[in-house]
């Protein structure tokens, strides 16, 4: 060993220890000198898009901070799919923040833990504001009887079509039905288009179809999914999923093929006719597909009507937090109008419903998905929702290979949710 | 066969040999060269098919980015003062160690050694919450600190198990002519079995660095600064599968950047590396 390694070795021993003296040192700060700190995790900034977070961090926390002298608000950016696992950790080592900015399937995971503070007791004021958001939005936040947060922002899927397909499949609109979209399908036979694509089988994906064919996955005490899943209306929908799939009519991605041209791409490069998707999509394609121009319009209607599934996050207190009042006068600065419609531009869409047409306003293009919202439904509200997403995807393929027919397959996955329900 | 012939059949099999290896070689360095590329590219041209192996507009506009508005050199200090410092000290405990299990005898020194070895048995994952725990209590969470820490002790257990199987190769009979001599423990260790163990130092090292430089979960876990990140948080900020489009021309130019040091570290180790690798494949 060369002596400039063994000094290098030496030196670093030293250093390695004054930095963890330092790091021994370092106190949770900001509290001696009365001001009070409170800190917010979320994922804003993901994706290195960050007008989001620039929004929050210099625009909104500096008004409500201007507006609540001696409370600090301190954001920490986490990357979005690492989040839940950080959660997990803190939560375990009662290390969580005040707020956090949760995906809403989270709520009742962390419910479930007792991490959350029920803010249906804990706030006066709660049953007004909750009464301003969207009832499919709000659901989000209930958990055995109680709400534990609140909506912060939130969006749902719509109906986007690529102009050029419509014309070739001869249609001046998009479709507006089912009987459209499979007479859509027929009149695409033999292009290279396909009629409709998306990326699996998940509730996130089928719901959409499964609501507006006027079924449903469980009984509204979510205590069984056999009868409900495997129910006339479902096999009739997804026997119509499965014969677009059969005659070559929708992606491959639908059945899990990684492979396939995603949904993105595919629809502004001319190969998908058709996918349901959130508003985000917009910024998407102006980078990339500057001379795309999608449409919007409602998922195609059935026998339940157009009904999509809302997606978003909501905001909420940890039963650890210090600060509980000052975190909660936040939560009433995330309601407000000033805090809704400033993340409006940068592809949030606002929980209040009277706030809608001033959001349309902002931006004309999300008048469809504001009226969407309107009758948009939220997923099964339990702590193991990810799982009900492997069910779906795992126990319908079958019936799209043909290997079974649907209502087998429906059966197969309503008593597998049914196990999940009971657990 | 004649002569001429023979030497026909040779080249064709060397044309052959080079033709299979420059394929396998173009192979593993495509997706390098792809990396390189986009970290040239505007972001509106990124997802070109077919794929651009030049760039038509090249661009430094995403290094710029990178650098500047990303705070990237900041999370690259940050890494690399971490994994600098865990990779000295982790190879010096380990090696340390390694001469003790190698050349001493002493009771319960293989079912020390075993033990030793469950902690490579236990996959990191699971240790998450517990050494969450324990650095909350000893006060070692949001610190860099906290990560050389904890780097240290998990690589501790592979560096000793390598260095202990070199230090045995190394002839015993130089130890005890020393010992002769009167040198103590400390002088055998440090003029002689470690000038003899450089190529396992050295592969100990690279390890050792490129686990601590790509580390990801536990650096995520604990940070909670945004000026103590590392770069494998800073990147993956970058690059999140969220709602929003990612910048990929920015998340490749920061990963051309996070590359630099794994390949200086690599040439400048690499020639005792590879020595270290086959080093006793053959008994001799």
């Amino acid at each position: 060993m060369k002596r400039p390694i063994r000094i290098l070795a030496a030196g670093s021993t030293v250093a390695a220890m004054a930095l963890i003296a330092a790091g021994c040192s370092a106190d949770d700060g900001g509290d001696s000198d009365g001001t009070v700190t409170i800190t917010f995790w979320g994922s804003y900034g993901n994706g290195g898009n960050s007008t989001q977070q620039d929004v929050l961090e210099s625009t909104l926390i500096p008004a409500f901070e201007k507006a609540n002298p001696g409370v600090q608000v301190e954001y920490l950016d986490v990357p979005y799919d690492d989040l839940l696992q950080k959660l997990t950790t803190s939560a375990a080592g009662d290390e969580l923040p005040d707020l956090v900015r949760a995906d809403l399937g989270w709520v009742p995971r962390f419910a479930d833990l007792g991490v959350l503070v029920p803010l249906s007791q804990e706030m006066d004021d709660f049953q007004e504001l909750a009464d301003a958001t969207y009832p499919g939005v709000l659901a989000t936040n209930l958990w055995e009887g109680e709400y534990y947060g609140l909506p912060l922002d939130t969006n749902t899927r719509v109906l986007i079509s690529n102009p050029a397909a419509l014309e070739a499949a001869g249609l001046s609109a998009p479709p507006a039905t089912f009987e459209e979209l499979q007479a859509m399908a027929e009149a695409l036979d033999g292009t290279d288009i396909t009629a409709f694509a998306d990326g699996g089988l998940g509730a996130w994906n089928l719901m959409p179809w499964i609501w507006s064919g006027g079924g449903d996955i469980t009984d509204a005490d979510l205590t069984t999914s056999t009868g409900y899943l495997d129910s006339a209306a479902n096999v009739k929908t997804i026997q119509m999923l499965v014969d677009l799939y059969q005659a070559g009519q929708a992606s491959s991605g639908l059945v899990g093929n990684e492979g396939a041209i995603s949904t993105s791409e595919g629809l502004p490069g001319g190969n998908y006719a058709t996918i349901l998707d959130g508003p985000w999509m917009t910024g998407i394609w102006a980078g990339q597909f500057p001379d795309f121009a999608p449409v919007y319009s409602p998922v195609p209607a059935g026998d339940g009507g157009s009904i999509s599934v809302v997606g978003g996050e909501d905001i909420v207190l940890t039963a650890s937090s210090k600060h509980k009042e000052e975190a909660m006068d936040f939560i009433r600065f995330t309601q407000s109008e000033e805090f809704q419609l400033a993340l409006v531009p940068t592809g949030q869409l606002t929980v209040i419903e009277s706030l809608g047409d001033k959001q349309i306003e902002l931006d004309p293009q999300l008048a469809v998905f504001t009226e969407q919202l309107a009758t948009a439904r939220n997923r099964l509200a339990i702590p193991n929702a990810s799982e009900v997403d492997t069910i779906l995807n795992t126990e319908l393929v079958p019936a799209f290979e043909g290997a079974i027919s649907v209502k087998e397959a429906l059966e197969n996955a309503a008593a597998k949710i049914d196990e999940l329900l009971a657990s | 066969m004649s002569r001429s012939t023979r030497r026909a059949a040779g080249i064709g099999l060397g044309t052959v040999r080079h033709v299979v290896l420059l394929a396998g070689a173009l192979l593993m360095i495509a997706p390098f060269l792809y990396m390189v590329a986009i970290s040239f590219t505007p972001n509106s041209y990124v997802l070109t098919t077919p794929p651009q192996f030049v760039p038509e507009n090249p661009t430094l506009g995403n290094y710029a980015q990178a650098l500047d508005a990303q705070d990237i050199p900041r999370y690259f200090v940050n890494s690399l003062v971490v994994a600098t410092i865990s990779t000295a000290i982790s190879v010096l405990l380990s090696s340390m160690m390694a001469y003790a299990f190698a050349r001493f005898r002493f009771p319960g020194r293989e079912v020390i050694f075993r033990i030793l070895l469950v902690g490579l048995m236990i996959p990191a994952v699971m240790l998450l919450i517990p050494q969450f725990v324990l650095a909350k209590h000893v006060g070692l969470l949001d610190s860099l600190g906290g990560l050389v820490v904890f780097y240290v002790a998990g690589s501790l257990a592979l560096n000793t198990f390598l260095l202990r199987g070199f230090l045995e190769q190394t002839p015993a009979e130089l130890d005890e002519a020393m010992q002769m001599d009167g040198a103590n423990a400390w002088t055998r260790y440090w003029r002689l079995a470690l000038p003899l163990a450089k190529p396992g130092l050295a592969t100990a090292t690279i390890f050792t660095f490129l686990a601590c430089w790509d580390e990801f979960a536990w650096a995520l876990t604990i940070i909670n600064d945004p000026e103590a990140r590392t770069l494998p948080i800073a990147i993956r900020l970058l690059a999140g599968q969220g709602n929003n489009a990612v910048q990929w021309g920015v998340v490749f130019a920061a990963s051309v950047m996070a590359v630099i040091p794994v390949i200086v570290v690599f040439l400048v180790f690499q020639r005792h590396f590879v020595q270290g690798l086959v080093s006793g494949a053959v008994k001799g």
